[in-house]
Protein backbone atom coordinates (compact mmCIF):
# COMPACT_ATOMS: atom_id res chain seq x y z
CA UNK A 1 0.00 0.00 0.00
CA UNK A 2 1.39 3.07 -0.72
CA UNK A 3 1.27 7.02 0.48
CA UNK A 4 -0.60 8.88 -2.20
CA UNK A 5 -0.99 12.63 -3.68
CA UNK A 6 -3.46 13.76 -5.49
CA UNK A 7 -3.71 16.18 -8.18
CA UNK A 8 -6.45 17.53 -10.24
CA UNK A 9 -8.37 20.82 -10.46
CA UNK A 10 -11.92 19.54 -9.30
CA UNK A 11 -12.72 18.59 -6.51
CA UNK A 12 -14.78 16.02 -7.75
CA UNK A 13 -12.17 14.14 -9.18
CA UNK A 14 -10.13 14.72 -6.45
CA UNK A 15 -12.56 12.97 -4.34
CA UNK A 16 -13.71 10.46 -6.49
CA UNK A 17 -9.75 9.28 -6.36
CA UNK A 18 -9.27 9.62 -3.03
CA UNK A 19 -12.38 7.32 -2.28
CA UNK A 20 -11.03 4.40 -4.51
CA UNK A 21 -7.52 4.69 -3.70
CA UNK A 22 -8.23 4.89 -0.38
CA UNK A 23 -10.80 1.89 -0.59
CA UNK A 24 -7.63 -0.09 -1.90
CA UNK A 25 -6.02 0.30 1.33
CA UNK A 26 -4.05 3.23 0.34
CA UNK A 27 -2.58 6.21 2.20
CA UNK A 28 -4.07 9.99 0.27
CA UNK A 29 -1.50 11.96 2.18
CA UNK A 30 -2.34 15.05 0.21
CA UNK A 31 -3.88 17.02 -2.80
CA UNK A 32 -2.61 19.72 -4.97
CA UNK A 33 -5.36 21.74 -7.47
CA UNK A 34 -2.64 22.67 -9.99
CA UNK A 35 0.83 21.90 -10.83
CA UNK A 36 2.70 24.27 -8.77
CA UNK A 37 1.38 23.56 -5.77
CA UNK A 38 1.56 19.89 -7.03
CA UNK A 39 5.54 20.27 -7.46
CA UNK A 40 5.86 22.34 -4.00
CA UNK A 41 3.60 19.37 -2.52
CA UNK A 42 5.78 16.67 -3.73
CA UNK A 43 8.97 18.38 -2.10
CA UNK A 44 7.27 18.34 1.13
CA UNK A 45 5.24 14.87 1.24
CA UNK A 46 7.79 13.19 -0.52
CA UNK A 47 5.08 10.47 -1.34
CA UNK A 48 5.26 6.94 -2.99
CA UNK A 49 3.28 7.92 -5.92
CA UNK A 50 1.47 11.05 -7.44
CA UNK A 51 -1.78 10.71 -9.62
CA UNK A 52 -1.76 13.87 -12.06
CA UNK A 53 -3.84 15.65 -13.97
CA UNK A 54 -2.90 16.81 -17.26
CA UNK A 55 -5.28 19.48 -18.26
CA UNK A 56 -4.93 22.41 -15.13
CA UNK A 57 -4.65 25.86 -14.50
CA UNK A 58 -1.16 27.42 -13.70
CA UNK A 59 1.42 24.97 -13.98
CA UNK A 60 0.24 21.77 -16.42
CA UNK A 61 0.31 18.46 -15.11
CA UNK A 62 2.98 17.53 -18.14
CA UNK A 63 5.17 20.69 -16.75
CA UNK A 64 4.83 19.68 -13.21
CA UNK A 65 5.77 15.99 -13.94
CA UNK A 66 8.63 17.12 -15.82
CA UNK A 67 9.63 20.00 -13.07
CA UNK A 68 8.89 16.59 -10.00
CA UNK A 69 11.40 14.07 -12.14
CA UNK A 70 14.18 16.71 -12.38
CA UNK A 71 14.10 16.79 -8.99
CA UNK A 72 13.48 13.31 -8.02
CA UNK A 73 14.03 11.18 -11.09
CA UNK A 74 12.89 7.88 -9.55
CA UNK A 75 9.19 9.92 -8.71
CA UNK A 76 6.75 7.49 -9.68
CA UNK A 77 3.52 9.71 -11.41
CA UNK A 78 0.46 7.95 -12.70
CA UNK A 79 -1.02 10.35 -15.48
CA UNK A 80 -4.55 11.65 -15.48
CA UNK A 81 -6.84 13.03 -18.54
CA UNK A 82 -10.18 13.07 -20.22
CA UNK A 83 -11.02 11.25 -23.40
CA UNK A 84 -10.10 12.55 -26.36
CA UNK A 85 -6.60 14.08 -25.02
CA UNK A 86 -4.64 10.45 -25.55
CA UNK A 87 -2.38 12.25 -27.62
CA UNK A 88 -0.81 13.25 -24.65
CA UNK A 89 0.33 10.33 -23.43
CA UNK A 90 3.24 9.38 -25.85
CA UNK A 91 4.53 13.11 -24.02
CA UNK A 92 3.94 12.22 -20.98
CA UNK A 93 5.76 8.60 -20.91
CA UNK A 94 8.59 10.01 -22.73
CA UNK A 95 8.29 12.65 -19.74
CA UNK A 96 8.52 10.05 -17.31
CA UNK A 97 5.49 9.18 -16.37
CA UNK A 98 5.27 5.39 -15.44
CA UNK A 99 1.38 4.92 -16.38
CA UNK A 100 -1.74 6.86 -17.66
CA UNK A 101 -5.21 6.69 -16.87
CA UNK A 102 -8.34 8.31 -19.34
CA UNK A 103 -11.29 9.19 -17.62
CA UNK A 104 -13.57 8.61 -16.96
CA UNK A 105 -12.49 5.70 -15.25
CA UNK A 106 -13.53 2.16 -13.23
CA UNK A 107 -12.17 1.65 -9.83
CA UNK A 108 -10.86 -2.00 -10.03
CA UNK A 109 -8.55 -0.87 -12.65
CA UNK A 110 -7.18 2.28 -11.19
CA UNK A 111 -6.39 0.27 -8.19
CA UNK A 112 -4.93 -2.48 -10.10
CA UNK A 113 -2.57 0.13 -11.80
CA UNK A 114 -1.53 1.73 -9.08
CA UNK A 115 -0.59 -1.23 -7.81
CA UNK A 116 1.35 -2.12 -10.81
CA UNK A 117 3.44 1.22 -11.06
CA UNK A 118 4.04 1.09 -7.00
CA UNK A 119 5.46 -2.56 -6.77
CA UNK A 120 7.45 -1.93 -10.43
CA UNK B 1 -18.08 -28.09 -53.71
CA UNK B 2 -14.08 -28.75 -52.90
CA UNK B 3 -14.01 -31.86 -50.58
CA UNK B 4 -14.62 -31.20 -47.18
CA UNK B 5 -13.06 -32.65 -43.87
CA UNK B 6 -15.58 -33.63 -41.48
CA UNK B 7 -14.78 -33.04 -37.91
CA UNK B 8 -17.59 -34.77 -34.83
CA UNK B 9 -19.21 -31.26 -33.63
CA UNK B 10 -22.84 -31.09 -31.52
CA UNK B 11 -25.25 -28.79 -33.16
CA UNK B 12 -28.88 -27.73 -30.93
CA UNK B 13 -32.03 -30.13 -32.77
CA UNK B 14 -35.27 -29.99 -31.18
CA UNK B 15 -33.93 -27.81 -28.80
CA UNK B 16 -31.26 -30.63 -27.57
CA UNK B 17 -27.53 -30.71 -28.21
CA UNK B 18 -26.95 -33.98 -30.42
CA UNK B 19 -23.62 -34.87 -31.54
CA UNK B 20 -23.35 -34.32 -35.59
CA UNK B 21 -20.44 -34.22 -38.43
CA UNK B 22 -19.69 -30.80 -39.89
CA UNK B 23 -17.53 -30.35 -43.14
CA UNK B 24 -15.61 -26.64 -43.79
CA UNK B 25 -15.28 -25.94 -47.27
CA UNK B 26 -14.67 -23.41 -49.10
CA UNK B 27 -17.85 -21.53 -49.81
CA UNK B 28 -20.34 -23.52 -47.30
CA UNK B 29 -20.35 -25.99 -44.46
CA UNK B 30 -22.03 -29.26 -44.45
CA UNK B 31 -23.50 -30.34 -41.24
CA UNK B 32 -24.59 -34.19 -41.43
CA UNK B 33 -27.68 -35.81 -39.44
CA UNK B 34 -29.45 -35.27 -37.67
CA UNK B 35 -29.43 -31.76 -39.74
CA UNK B 36 -28.21 -32.98 -43.12
CA UNK B 37 -28.19 -29.37 -44.52
CA UNK B 38 -25.62 -27.44 -46.29
CA UNK B 39 -25.17 -23.59 -45.48
CA UNK B 40 -23.73 -21.34 -47.92
CA UNK B 41 -21.33 -18.40 -46.40
CA UNK B 42 -23.07 -15.91 -48.90
CA UNK B 43 -26.29 -17.05 -46.83
CA UNK B 44 -24.96 -16.22 -43.35
CA UNK B 45 -25.81 -12.83 -41.70
CA UNK B 46 -24.67 -13.38 -38.25
CA UNK B 47 -21.93 -14.26 -35.87
CA UNK B 48 -22.15 -14.78 -32.54
CA UNK B 49 -19.76 -17.20 -30.28
CA UNK B 50 -19.38 -17.42 -26.57
CA UNK B 51 -17.05 -20.06 -25.14
CA UNK B 52 -17.11 -23.56 -27.44
CA UNK B 53 -20.17 -22.32 -29.05
CA UNK B 54 -20.74 -20.15 -31.92
CA UNK B 55 -24.44 -19.32 -33.32
CA UNK B 56 -24.82 -18.60 -36.93
CA UNK B 57 -27.91 -17.18 -38.40
CA UNK B 58 -28.34 -17.48 -42.32
CA UNK B 59 -31.09 -16.24 -44.79
CA UNK B 60 -32.39 -12.78 -45.26
CA UNK B 61 -33.94 -12.14 -42.25
CA UNK B 62 -31.29 -14.04 -40.24
CA UNK B 63 -34.30 -16.77 -39.88
CA UNK B 64 -32.64 -19.78 -40.17
CA UNK B 65 -29.81 -20.43 -36.95
CA UNK B 66 -27.55 -22.53 -36.64
CA UNK B 67 -26.34 -23.61 -32.68
CA UNK B 68 -22.51 -25.06 -33.50
CA UNK B 69 -20.63 -26.78 -29.84
CA UNK B 70 -17.09 -28.08 -30.75
CA UNK B 71 -13.83 -27.30 -29.53
CA UNK B 72 -11.48 -23.75 -30.24
CA UNK B 73 -9.69 -25.56 -32.43
CA UNK B 74 -12.68 -26.14 -34.83
CA UNK B 75 -14.75 -23.34 -33.70
CA UNK B 76 -11.63 -20.98 -34.55
CA UNK B 77 -11.47 -22.02 -38.04
CA UNK B 78 -14.80 -22.35 -38.32
CA UNK B 79 -15.23 -18.38 -37.33
CA UNK B 80 -12.24 -17.54 -39.39
CA UNK B 81 -14.71 -18.94 -42.75
CA UNK B 82 -17.69 -17.63 -41.77
CA UNK B 83 -15.86 -14.01 -40.60
CA UNK B 84 -14.15 -13.59 -44.13
CA UNK B 85 -16.66 -15.25 -46.33
CA UNK B 86 -20.04 -14.51 -44.92
CA UNK B 87 -22.80 -11.30 -46.38
CA UNK B 88 -21.32 -8.21 -44.28
CA UNK B 89 -19.67 -4.91 -44.62
CA UNK B 90 -16.06 -5.84 -44.58
CA UNK B 91 -13.07 -4.42 -44.89
CA UNK B 92 -8.99 -4.79 -44.34
CA UNK B 93 -7.74 -2.51 -41.76
CA UNK B 94 -5.41 -3.12 -38.54
CA UNK B 95 -7.14 -2.82 -34.95
CA UNK B 96 -6.09 -2.33 -31.53
CA UNK B 97 -8.20 -4.40 -28.65
CA UNK B 98 -8.25 -3.81 -26.28
CA UNK B 99 -5.96 -0.43 -25.80
CA UNK B 100 -7.61 0.79 -22.83
CA UNK B 101 -9.62 -1.21 -20.04
CA UNK B 102 -11.60 0.73 -17.18
CA UNK B 103 -9.71 3.78 -18.05
CA UNK B 104 -6.55 2.20 -17.53
CA UNK B 105 -3.95 2.23 -21.13
CA UNK B 106 -2.88 -0.77 -21.71
CA UNK B 107 0.80 -1.21 -21.61
CA UNK B 108 1.14 -4.01 -24.34
CA UNK B 109 -1.28 -3.13 -26.59
CA UNK B 110 -0.61 -3.36 -30.24
CA UNK B 111 -1.83 -2.99 -34.08
CA UNK B 112 -2.90 -5.89 -35.45
CA UNK B 113 -3.31 -6.19 -39.02
CA UNK B 114 -6.44 -8.30 -40.20
CA UNK B 115 -9.99 -7.57 -41.28
CA UNK B 116 -13.44 -6.58 -40.38
CA UNK B 117 -16.67 -7.55 -40.41
CA UNK B 118 -19.09 -5.78 -39.38
CA UNK B 119 -22.39 -8.05 -38.56
CA UNK B 120 -26.02 -8.10 -37.83
CA UNK B 121 -25.69 -8.27 -34.04
CA UNK B 122 -21.31 -7.56 -34.03
CA UNK B 123 -17.97 -6.44 -35.04
CA UNK B 124 -15.75 -9.39 -35.77
CA UNK B 125 -11.86 -8.24 -36.22
CA UNK B 126 -9.78 -11.59 -36.98
CA UNK B 127 -6.04 -11.56 -37.43
CA UNK B 128 -3.67 -14.59 -37.80
CA UNK B 129 -3.74 -14.62 -33.85
CA UNK B 130 -7.11 -13.06 -32.58
CA UNK B 131 -10.91 -13.56 -33.23
CA UNK B 132 -12.40 -10.49 -31.18
CA UNK B 133 -16.28 -9.62 -30.90
CA UNK B 134 -17.79 -6.51 -29.83
CA UNK B 135 -21.77 -7.10 -29.85
CA UNK B 136 -23.13 -3.83 -31.11
CA UNK B 137 -25.88 -4.08 -28.28
CA UNK B 138 -22.73 -3.74 -26.01
CA UNK B 139 -20.96 -0.23 -27.55
CA UNK B 140 -20.96 2.50 -25.63
CA UNK B 141 -19.54 5.01 -28.14
CA UNK B 142 -17.89 5.57 -32.07
CA UNK B 143 -15.77 8.49 -32.81
CA UNK B 144 -13.74 9.63 -35.81
CA UNK B 145 -10.63 10.85 -33.91
CA UNK B 146 -6.98 11.14 -34.35
CA UNK B 147 -4.01 9.45 -33.09
CA UNK B 148 -0.34 9.49 -33.13
CA UNK B 149 0.91 6.12 -34.90
CA UNK B 150 4.92 5.80 -35.85
CA UNK B 151 5.04 9.73 -35.56
CA UNK B 152 2.12 10.55 -37.58
CA UNK B 153 -1.04 11.62 -36.72
CA UNK B 154 -3.56 9.40 -37.93
CA UNK B 155 -7.13 8.99 -38.20
CA UNK B 156 -8.92 5.87 -36.48
CA UNK B 157 -12.47 4.69 -35.41
CA UNK B 158 -12.21 4.19 -31.33
CA UNK B 159 -14.58 2.25 -30.20
CA UNK B 160 -15.92 2.14 -26.65
CA UNK B 161 -17.64 -1.15 -25.77
CA UNK B 162 -18.84 -3.15 -22.16
CA UNK B 163 -16.69 -6.47 -21.61
CA UNK B 164 -18.64 -7.83 -18.71
CA UNK B 165 -19.31 -4.32 -16.90
CA UNK B 166 -15.96 -3.25 -17.88
CA UNK B 167 -15.60 -0.60 -20.28
CA UNK B 168 -13.08 -1.10 -22.93
CA UNK B 169 -11.46 1.05 -26.15
CA UNK B 170 -10.31 -0.49 -29.36
CA UNK B 171 -9.08 1.22 -32.41
CA UNK B 172 -9.42 0.38 -36.04
CA UNK B 173 -7.05 1.78 -38.69
CA UNK B 174 -7.63 1.87 -42.54
CA UNK B 175 -7.87 3.92 -45.27
CA UNK B 176 -9.82 7.51 -44.45
CA UNK B 177 -12.37 7.47 -47.08
CA UNK B 178 -12.95 3.52 -45.99
CA UNK B 179 -12.78 4.93 -42.15
CA UNK B 180 -15.44 7.50 -42.74
CA UNK B 181 -17.73 4.77 -44.45
CA UNK B 182 -17.17 2.21 -41.16
CA UNK B 183 -17.71 4.99 -39.07
CA UNK B 184 -20.79 5.99 -40.49
CA UNK B 185 -21.83 2.51 -40.55
CA UNK B 186 -21.30 1.81 -37.08
CA UNK B 187 -23.35 4.97 -35.84
CA UNK B 188 -25.94 4.22 -37.36
CA UNK B 189 -25.89 0.23 -36.34
CA UNK B 190 -25.44 1.32 -32.81
CA UNK B 191 -27.83 4.67 -32.68
CA UNK B 192 -30.46 2.74 -30.31
CA UNK B 193 -28.33 2.79 -27.39
CA UNK B 194 -27.45 7.10 -28.23
CA UNK B 195 -29.42 9.69 -26.10
CA UNK B 196 -30.02 13.14 -27.31
CA UNK B 197 -31.12 14.85 -24.22
CA UNK B 198 -28.99 15.83 -20.82
CA UNK B 199 -28.62 15.04 -17.70
CA UNK B 200 -28.88 17.93 -14.82
CA UNK B 201 -25.26 18.32 -13.48
CA UNK B 202 -25.99 16.20 -10.21
CA UNK B 203 -27.88 13.29 -11.74
CA UNK B 204 -24.69 13.09 -13.96
CA UNK B 205 -21.82 13.34 -10.88
CA UNK B 206 -23.92 10.28 -9.54
CA UNK B 207 -23.41 8.76 -13.21
CA UNK B 208 -19.93 9.14 -13.19
CA UNK B 209 -19.49 7.63 -9.37
CA UNK B 210 -21.89 4.73 -10.39
CA UNK B 211 -19.32 4.47 -13.92
CA UNK B 212 -16.48 4.61 -11.82
CA UNK B 213 -17.75 1.68 -9.00
CA UNK B 214 -18.75 3.79 -6.48
CA UNK B 215 -21.63 2.23 -4.44
CA UNK B 216 -24.93 4.07 -3.04
CA UNK B 217 -23.58 4.54 0.60
CA UNK B 218 -20.17 5.88 -1.05
CA UNK B 219 -22.01 8.45 -3.17
CA UNK B 220 -24.29 9.33 -0.85
CA UNK B 221 -21.29 10.80 1.24
CA UNK B 222 -19.27 12.43 -1.51
CA UNK B 223 -22.13 14.49 -2.57
CA UNK B 224 -23.73 14.95 0.70
CA UNK B 225 -26.80 13.60 -0.28
CA UNK B 226 -29.66 11.92 1.46
CA UNK B 227 -30.88 8.48 0.92
CA UNK B 228 -33.96 9.90 -0.23
CA UNK B 229 -32.41 12.38 -2.74
CA UNK B 230 -30.14 10.09 -4.18
CA UNK B 231 -32.96 7.57 -4.65
CA UNK B 232 -34.28 10.23 -6.79
CA UNK B 233 -31.63 10.37 -8.95
CA UNK B 234 -31.43 6.75 -9.19
CA UNK B 235 -34.92 6.59 -10.01
CA UNK B 236 -34.13 9.22 -12.51
CA UNK B 237 -31.47 7.11 -14.38
CA UNK B 238 -33.27 4.34 -14.47
CA UNK B 239 -36.27 5.97 -16.25
CA UNK B 240 -33.89 6.74 -18.85
CA UNK B 241 -32.55 3.31 -19.64
CA UNK B 242 -28.97 4.66 -18.29
CA UNK B 243 -29.27 1.93 -15.40
CA UNK B 244 -30.31 -0.86 -14.01
CA UNK B 245 -31.07 -2.36 -10.68
CA UNK B 246 -28.55 -4.93 -9.10
CA UNK B 247 -29.89 -5.46 -6.04
CA UNK B 248 -32.62 -3.59 -3.16
CA UNK B 249 -30.81 -3.40 0.10
CA UNK B 250 -33.03 -2.66 2.92
CA UNK B 251 -31.76 -0.58 5.67
CA UNK B 252 -33.55 -1.82 8.94
CA UNK B 253 -34.07 -0.79 12.77
CA UNK B 254 -34.51 -3.34 15.76
CA UNK B 255 -37.82 -4.40 16.99
CA UNK B 256 -38.51 -4.62 20.93
CA UNK B 257 -37.11 -7.89 20.63
CA UNK B 258 -34.52 -7.19 18.92
CA UNK B 259 -33.42 -4.05 20.82
CA UNK B 260 -34.01 -6.65 24.29
CA UNK B 261 -31.43 -9.36 22.77
CA UNK B 262 -29.17 -6.47 22.34
CA UNK B 263 -29.55 -5.24 25.92
CA UNK B 264 -28.88 -8.89 27.04
CA UNK B 265 -26.17 -9.63 25.40
CA UNK B 266 -24.17 -6.67 26.99
CA UNK B 267 -25.45 -6.82 29.59
CA UNK B 268 -24.52 -10.91 30.30
CA UNK B 269 -21.08 -9.39 28.63
CA UNK B 270 -19.95 -6.81 30.52
CA UNK B 271 -21.27 -9.67 34.02
CA UNK B 272 -18.51 -12.19 32.78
Amino acid sequence: MGRILIVDDTMFMRTLLKNILFSGGHDIVGEAADGAEAVARYQELKPDLVTMDVVMPKVNGIEALKAIKAADPGAKVIMCTAVGQEQMVKLAIRSGARGYIVKPFQAPKVLEEVKNVLSA
Amino acid sequence: MAIMKSVPIKVEHEGKWVPATMGIGEDRIRIGAPLDCEIPYRSMVDLEAKKNQVTIAAGPEAEEVYRIASVEKVLSVLKKFVITRCSAYRLNAFFMSPAIRGGVLVQDAHWEKGAIAVMKTGIWFISQENQVCIPLEDVTGIELTRREIQEKDLDVVKIDHLIENEVVTSFILCPKTTLQVLYNFLNEATQGSRYEGELDPLTGQVAMLVYSGMDSSSIENMLKLSHKDLDAIYEQLLTTGFAEVIYIRKEIQLTTKGVRYISDAVKSSSNQ
